[in-house]
């Protein structure tokens, strides 16, 4: 990779009237897809792509070659040059990024290699066993990936990284109804994962989802949020703390700035190096970047602020994206947040969540993977997904109680180079929370 | 390239292999999109190659797949898939069976009018960027965005059966989009909708006449922002194409999609609440609802001549007369439940494994013009333009919100109405149906988004629909 990033350095001197951004990534995943208790598919698969920006003033043109070489990408030169003269300016445009710091040095094992096919399948195996003594098949994925890569600019910023994030979901389905319960190991750390925790922690969920299924009807609920359902939340939320939805006029947080807009016991953070997440060293533009408090004490501290809008709107740029956030801890376990709910709902997961109105943050979604039905602190039904209708704002604003404890989630974008990000987020407890249709099914 | 699909076919013929079949796709993308006026990307992959290698072995698939076509690297990703296979053998319970099929050589290869990758970039910039100066420049606009994509792929799919298939296709997908604001809210207008790709080429882009209908879509952003709510909890409504395709595509699309069935999407995408023992009997809409998967129909941009499971395009019905009758299947999954392959697997490029997806799903015409229609609905809505989109995991319980609504009072359109929003049960909604609109309104309208699978894979897809009119569907209100 060396000697590549010599020979791009050599182009950039050569053409030196324009400016380049490069980004270069070799991507290699093995991605198994499990159902019903049995292989769907393995897939190996390796990608070498490189892409290329190429300023001249304010005018640019981007291209991407895969399986690149130097030829390939001198002629993608030679072409853009031919192209860029033509070109309208971005009259918002400055310059690219220039922050030529360095990120601290991270081991990292390449985990296709310490979390073969063989070991997967041993795993998974030996999880299905215990999900079947209950009439549960196991289904989901168990990805490992490896990526190298750089990206390098005309500012003499040089950033190399290397990752390899392993992610492993598992949904354990009643063969009786369907009802469908979820655990999740996700980061950087084959040697995190204790099989026989996560065993028992899936089976606990298991012996839950045999309770009976009723439907819940529409109406105000005091609800807990498991961790990956605030997590999802907190992930919407953050399409306001966006310097370009600022830009926009569709951010949630416009004029929020340093105004206490939650209670005083939400924090977020957004911590690249947070030693349980899969570590993020650098932004897309190549910034290296810190930990960035987003909500502290209730108070809107920081919109994620990249090159480009930081030029554009005179703001700091800080380059982060959201890829690590974190939420802060309370004083309670998740039994006695629980305990404490006469009559409400536990929603362990979200799905097809979507904006009605991004800057007022209202959203409609769904609840999956374990409805349960809390009746004098104590968890007694299984209960048909339900429909909610909310401001993500008010939600955060309405939680009343939060977990000690912080789980490690990991989540995908799961297109493209299938990036795997984790967050830490602990169980909330949310008043009046607004459910606004059953779904009738599980 | 079709030398190159031969030549592997012939290094997978193990004799343990099953059934096996090897995809070459050479992808161009183009994208062009300005942000309030100004050109704020111009992006091109040129030939973009992958070759993806599929088996079947012990009734479990092996899949890989590599950029690099040199003769090592893909005798290296057949090993790959075989030994993934086999490793994969040992977790199962009970093994894929495939019927065989007759082997199938065709050719098909599309001609835009206007070939967009033979029009210089600064042309295509230039017919582009007066649309979006003139939108730039609009009074109370807060922001706006044109985006044009331009797609081409050629495609060779071989299989051990002796099908050997070359394709070329040429999709854009141009788009357009106006946004208001102020202190209560944010609305915007989109142009031609979400779901605006087609086949073809540059000539796409110029038949939408984008510059004649920017001053519409922003009076009517600005107009949103102080307009009415919906304030029934039940109305009848009129669906226009713009966001009818999507509520097929999403209640009826993927609930038909025979993998869901089977849990293969539990993981990701879901279920579905259709099961195997509604098939001839359950009543999914009413007596006037005739939906059909059709991949042979060349004006849908889902058009194939074999999917990539070697299954022969073809049109079948999918719900007849309102009643559920077929599914899209893969070749295991029809087999599984006793019927035929509906020519229904797909991956987007050679490096990605096929499921099943949606070619060209479409709703059968009525009879009348829109314009009857609404005169024949004495209170009601029109809506139109998709703005929020949400389904659940069984695709039964949906909520849409459309980015505009006209109230029609003794048939005629009175007045707009913002963020209509309307949810109900797949079933009860279908079933709710009494009038769809003739030939004369029918279309197709695409994507070039919709994702499924793990890892995700986005499809060119598309709908053929005409308006339709339900009944009694249940509304949230609002303030």
């Amino acid at each position: 990779m060396n000697d590549f990033i010599h020979k791009l350095e050599s182009l950039m001197k050569e053409y030196s009237q324009y400016k380049f951004q490069f980004h270069f990534r070799i991507w290699k995943t093995e991605f198994l897809r499990f159902f019903r208790s049995m292989t769907n598919y393995n897939i190996s698969k390796e990608i070498t792509s490189a892409a290329c920006t190429m300023y001249k003033g304010k005018k640019s043109y981007s291209f991407s070659v895969d399986d690149p070489t130097f030829d390939k990408i001198h002629k993608g030169i030679e072409d853009a040059i031919g192209i860029i003269d033509s070109l309208p300016e971005d009259p918002d445009y400055v310059d690219m990024d220039d922050d030529t710091s360095i990120a601290p040095e991270t081991k990292v094992v390449n985990n296709i290699e310490s979390l073969p096919l063989e070991k997967k399948i041993e795993i998974l195996s030996s999880i299905s066993e215990e999900a079947a003594k209950r009439e549960f098949k196991i289904f989901g994925t168990f990805i490992t990936n490896f990526v190298k890569g750089f990206v390098l600019n005309s500012n003499g910023v040089k950033k190399e990284f290397v990752t390899s994030p392993i992610m492993l979901d598992v949904k354990a389905v009643s063969d009786n109804n369907m009802v469908t319960v979820l655990e999740s190991f996700g980061g950087p750390d084959p040697d995190k994962f204790n099989q026989n925790e996560f065993t028992d922690s899936l089976m606990k969920k298991v012996d839950m989802a045999c309770l009976p299924v009723v439907d819940a009807p529409a109406g105000k609920y005091e609800v807990i949020l498991s961790p990956a359902a605030i997590g999802e939340f907190i992930g919407y939320l953050m399409h306001g703390a966006h310097a370009a939805t600022l830009d926009q006029g569709s951010s949630f947080f416009q004029d929020q700035l340093d105004k206490k807009i939650f209670p005083e016991t939400i924090n977020i953070t957004d911590e690249p190096h947070n030693e349980n997440l899969i570590p993020s060293s650098y932004s897309g533009s190549g910034r290296t970047l810190h930990d960035l408090p987003i909500v502290t004490n209730g108070v809107f501290k920081n919109f994620m602020v990249d090159n480009y809008y930081g030029n554009k709107l005179k703001m700091d740029k800080n380059g982060n994206e959201a890829g690590n956030l974190v939420m802060g801890n309370g004083d309670k376990t998740v039994d006695e947040m629980i305990s404490s709910v006469k009559d409400g709902l536990y929603i362990s997961k979200l799905h097809y969540m979507n904006f009605i109105n991004p800057k007022d943050m209202t959203v409609t979604g769904l609840t999956r993977d374990g409805t349960f039905l809390i009746k004098d602190g104590k968890i007694v039904n299984v209960i048909n997904n339900l429909r909610y209708t909310e401001s993500i704002g008010r939600i955060i604003g309405a939680i009343c109680e939060i977990e000690r404890k912080r789980h490690a989630l990991p989540s995908s974008e799961n297109y493209g180079t299938f990036g795997i990000s984790t967050s830490l987020m602990p169980h909330v407890k949310v008043k009046d929370f607004n459910i606004t249709s059953s779904t009738e099914t599980i | 390239m079709k030398e190159l699909v031969k030549k592997t076919l012939n290094i997978l013929n193990a004799p343990d292999v099953q059934f096996g079949d090897v995809r070459v796709t050479v992808t161009d993308n183009e994208n062009i999109f300005f942000e309030r006026g100004f050109l704020k990307g111009a992006a091109s992959e040129i030939a973009s190659t992958s070759i993806g290698v599929r088996v079947l072995i012990g009734g479990t698939w092996g899949f890989a797949s590599t950029s690099d076509l040199s003769s090592a690297s893909i005798e290296k990703i057949v090993k790959e898939a075989v030994q993934n296979a086999r490793l994969g053998a040992r977790f199962k319970n009970s093994p894929i069976e495939y019927k065989p099929v007759d082997g199938i050589v065709a050719s098909y290869h599309f001609d835009p009018i206007k070939d967009p990758f033979k029009i210089p970039l600064k042309e295509k910039v230039s017919y582009l960027g007066e649309i979006a100066s003139k939108m730039g420049k609009l009074d109370g606009i807060v922001h706006s965005i044109v985006h044009t994509h331009f797609y081409k792929q050629y495609k060779v799919y071989g299989n051990t059966e002796g099908t050997l298939v070359d394709t070329t296709v040429y999709d854009a997908r141009p788009s357009m989009m106006v946004a208001a604001a102020d202190q209560n809210g944010f609305q915007t207008r989109a142009f031609p909708g979400h779901m605006p790709a087609q086949r073809g080429g540059f000539e796409v882009l110029e038949k939408l006449d984008f510059i004649n209908n920017i001053d519409k879509i922003a009076e009517e952003a600005k107009e949103l922002l102080t307009a009415p709510r919906v304030t029934e909890d039940q109305a009848d409504i009129i669906i226009n194409n713009g966001h009818l395709a999507l509520q097929l595509h999403e209640s009826v699309g993927h609930a038909t999609e025979a993998d869901r069935m089977f849990g293969m999407e539990i993981s990701y995408a879901g279920k579905t609440f259709v099961k195997e023992n509604m098939l001839g009997n359950f009543k999914y809409g009413s007596d006037l609802v005739n939906i059909y998967t059709d991949a042979s129909d060349k004006r849908g941009i889902g058009y194939h001549p074999v999917d990539d499971d070697g299954i022969p395009s073809k049109r079948v019905d999918i719900i007849k007369n309102g009643v559920l009758v077929d599914l899209q299947t893969s070749r295991y999954t029809a087999a599984e439940l006793g019927l035929e392959p509906s020519s229904n697997m797909m991956a987007t490029h050679a490096s990605e494994f096929p499921l099943i997806r949606m070619s060209n799903i479409c709703i059968a015409p009525g009879k009348g013009s829109l314009a009857d229609l609404i005169k024949d609905t004495e209170n009601g809505y029109l809506l139109d333009y998709t703005k929020t989109w949400s389904i659940d995991d069984n695709r039964n319980n949906f909520q849409f919100t459309t980015e505009i609504g006209w109230k029609i009072e003794n048939g005629e359109i009175k007045h707009i109405v913002k963020e209509p929003t309307y949810f109900g049960i797949t079933k009860d909604f279908w079933n709710s149906c009494d009038r769809i609109c003739g030939p004369e309104e029918w279309g197709f309208y695409g994507t070039f988004y919709c994702g499924k699978g793990e890892p995700g894979q986005v499809m060119h897809l598309s709908h053929g629909v005409a308006p339709m009119r339900f009944k009694n569907v249940k509304m949230l209100p609002g303030n």
